[in-house]
């Protein structure tokens, strides 16, 4: 008996299903699961939900309840991550202490990397705002406002996930016209009064999203135009649990990629397509001519070659 | 009614005039974001706010927008497109840099030999068919031999010597080969030397242990481990520790409230490795009847 059992992967499509799941170089679109704990508030239930149209097609809802508190125990968090190949949650809770609670978790290598907790003091939905909605899958602008996401850990580390869990992955292009959303995240002010240590006196931030238009203004200078489109929320600040270091230092390590592989794939197989002097991508396909004789007519069981008989007939 | 609000959001929302920042908002084209770090002003925050919430965004929207634009754009059927630069913003990755795969025996034997590999391609020509052939699979050229209709037998062979079944035989024998190559490179490519011997150490008083005997008289070979059970330990009569005792106690009350199921020893491992103190349980007593721990094992791990 050998100690060494690896997953066999009994056909092509399980292996590729494995491999896809296996560290990549250039890693693709974080999935979010968004899972509700025991006892949620109608807030949390509308933000959720909210939250879930804006991440998607990059996120999983569970419909069903799950006791689970992060800060408390994250093991249920990481086997989910686990089974569904995703590394963002948002959970969504309710108690007398912390009322309408969001928690947002990152995960790397299928452990918590880092977690804050958001309370929703105030929450219009998406249903709300009579507007023009995005299209689903399309990539928002992020912006944010506040020294404080400069400056202040707390603040750092939500404008870090909040930027994971929205922006996404790296662009590499654009189309400019297809630019349709902005999610802007403001801090409110820093009360004069209060240590900077204090979590109550931490200023609320607020969550807003809004359709972009652009017009057309002199010069080639895009003009644009905002309408509300929602969520809008209005968060304060609660628990938070920073990375460990070394774990952090792992996480954004970046992989040596020669520009040249940056074009042409980033380690991913590209076949058949280049990218010529100019900067244009050049694919290249094979055709055969097409054999009339060999065309599908009529099945008849006559015509059919058995197992055996099929050499016989080429020779 | 008062419509003065409803004016006012409309003139801010046509208004081309933008909300003066002391300096423009930081852009991260890679995530098309844009970072406006000065402070939030607490009068427009609190008399205003959502209208100056949109205020702050247009003026970042529109820094970004700028420099977007302001990148050289190739056309595509999506419209035009531009290509950011690589983000300047640390977003940490979601696992780990895929490891380099570790290079099999041949592998290591080829570089040091400096010999150069050159794929075979999956089909061969044929040059009594005329045509391509697959190397291996459904009618593969590895079954020819065993595959033709008329096979030469030479003159020294047995007369019940069946050349097709030797040659599948033959066949059959270098992909056994093959597999247990492969097997070997896997093991030695996930586990150290040592786990290597441990395990191998394992086997071997398993294999000892499956005899009649349970090998009290099977030979020795030179430098065999020993077969070492796990001896039973037991708390002194006179010097005793009392406080351990104790805390023994309270651990099977406290597993016994909170209904936890009783943790079989040896579980706290590897799938699939052995449980040793198991396998050689029954070798220091006498007879063969103590192999119970052998015999379950096969239920006892978790799935």
């Amino acid at each position: 008996m050998s100690m060494l059992r690896t997953i066999k992967p009994k056909n092509a499509r399980v292996k590729r299903a494995l491999e896809k799941r296996e560290p990549q170089i250039e890693e693709g679109d974080k999935t979010a699961i968004f899972v509700r704990g025991n006892s949620t508030s109608e807030r949390v239930r509308l933000a959720m939900q909210d939250l879930y149209a804006l991440k998607r097609p990059h996120a999983i809802s569970f419909s069903r309840k799950n006791d689970i508190h992060p800060f408390e125990d994250a093991s249920s968090l990481e086997f989910f991550s686990g089974k569904n190949d995703a590394s963002l949650f948002l959970t969504g809770l309710h108690s007398k202490k912390r009322p309408h609670d969001l928690i947002f978790t990152r995960m790397f290598d299928g452990k918590v990397l880092d977690m804050i907790e958001l309370g929703i003091e105030e929450i219009k939905s998406i249903k709300e705002f009579e507007s023009p909605k995005s299209s689903v899958g399309a990539r928002p602008l992020v912006v944010f406002h506040s020294d404080l996401f400069d400056t202040h850990p707390t603040y750092q580390l939500l404008k870090s996930i909040l930027l994971d869990f929205f922006g996404g992955k790296a662009v590499s292009e654009v189309p400019v016209t297809a630019v349709e959303h902005v999610i802007s995240i403001t801090a409110g002010p820093l009360a004069s009064s209060s240590s900077a240590s204090d979590s109550a006196s931490l200023p609320h931030v607020h969550f807003r999203v809004y359709t972009m238009k652009a017009l057309p203004s002199g010069g080639g200078k895009p003009r644009a135009e905002l309408v509300e489109m929602g969520p809008s929320l209005d968060l304060s600040v609660r628990r938070v649990q920073e990375a460990n270091e070394d774990t952090w230092k792992m996480a954004t390590k970046r992989p040596k990629v020669a520009k040249k592989d940056v074009e042409k794939g980033l380690g991913k197989k590209r076949k058949n397509i280049e990218t010529d002097e100019m900067g244009d991508k050049v694919g290249r396909i094979h055709l055969e001519k097409q054999d009339l004789g060999k065309l599908q007519s009529r099945k008849v069981k006559a015509f059919k070659t058995g197992k055996g008989s099929a050499k016989v007939q080429e020779d | 009614m008062d419509v003065s609000q409803d004016l006012a959001d409309y003139a801010a929302k046509h208004s081309s005039n933008l909300l003066a920042r002391p300096q423009p908002a930081d852009v991260d084209l890679g995530y098309l974001a844009a970072f406006d770090t000065t402070p939030t002003d607490a009068e427009l925050y609190s008399s205003s706010r959502d209208s100056h919430l949109r205020d702050l965004a247009l003026a970042s929207v529109s820094t970004l927008l700028n420099s977007l634009f302001a990148l050289p754009k190739t056309s595509s059927p999506l419209g035009p497109v531009v290509r950011p630069p690589a983000p300047t913003t640390v977003l940490p990755r979601e696992k780990p840099l895929p490891k380099p795969k570790p290079p099999t025996k041949w592998e290591r034997f080829a570089k040091e030999k400096g010999i150069s590999h050159v794929k075979k391609d999956k089909v061969v020509w044929d040059e009594e068919k005329q045509d391509w052939v697959k190397r291996w699979g459904r009618g593969g050229k590895n079954k020819e031999a065993e595959d033709q209709w008329l096979h030469e037998v030479k003159g020294g062979d047995n007369a019940d010597h069946d050349p097709a079944a030797t040659a599948r035989a033959e066949r059959k024998a270098r992909i056994a080969k093959n597999t247990a190559q492969q097997n070997a490179n896997l093991a030695s490519a996930s586990s150290s030397k040592e786990a290597r011997k441990a395990e191998l150490n394992r086997s071997m008083l398993i294999s000892k242990t499956s005899t009649a005997s349970l090998g009290k008289f099977d030979k020795k070979i030179e430098g065999e481990p020993k077969a070492r059970g796990v001896k039973r330990k037991f708390d002194g009569v006179v010097e005793h520790d009392w406080k351990d005792e104790k805390a023994k106690a309270l651990d099977v009350l406290r597993g016994v409230e909170s209904g936890e199921k009783r943790k079989v020893k040896g579980t706290a491992r590897e799938e699939g490795a052995v449980n040793v103190r198991k396998a050689v349980r029954g070798l220091g007593r006498d007879g063969p009847g103590n192999d119970r721990g052998v015999k379950g094992k096969g239920k006892k791990g978790r799935r």
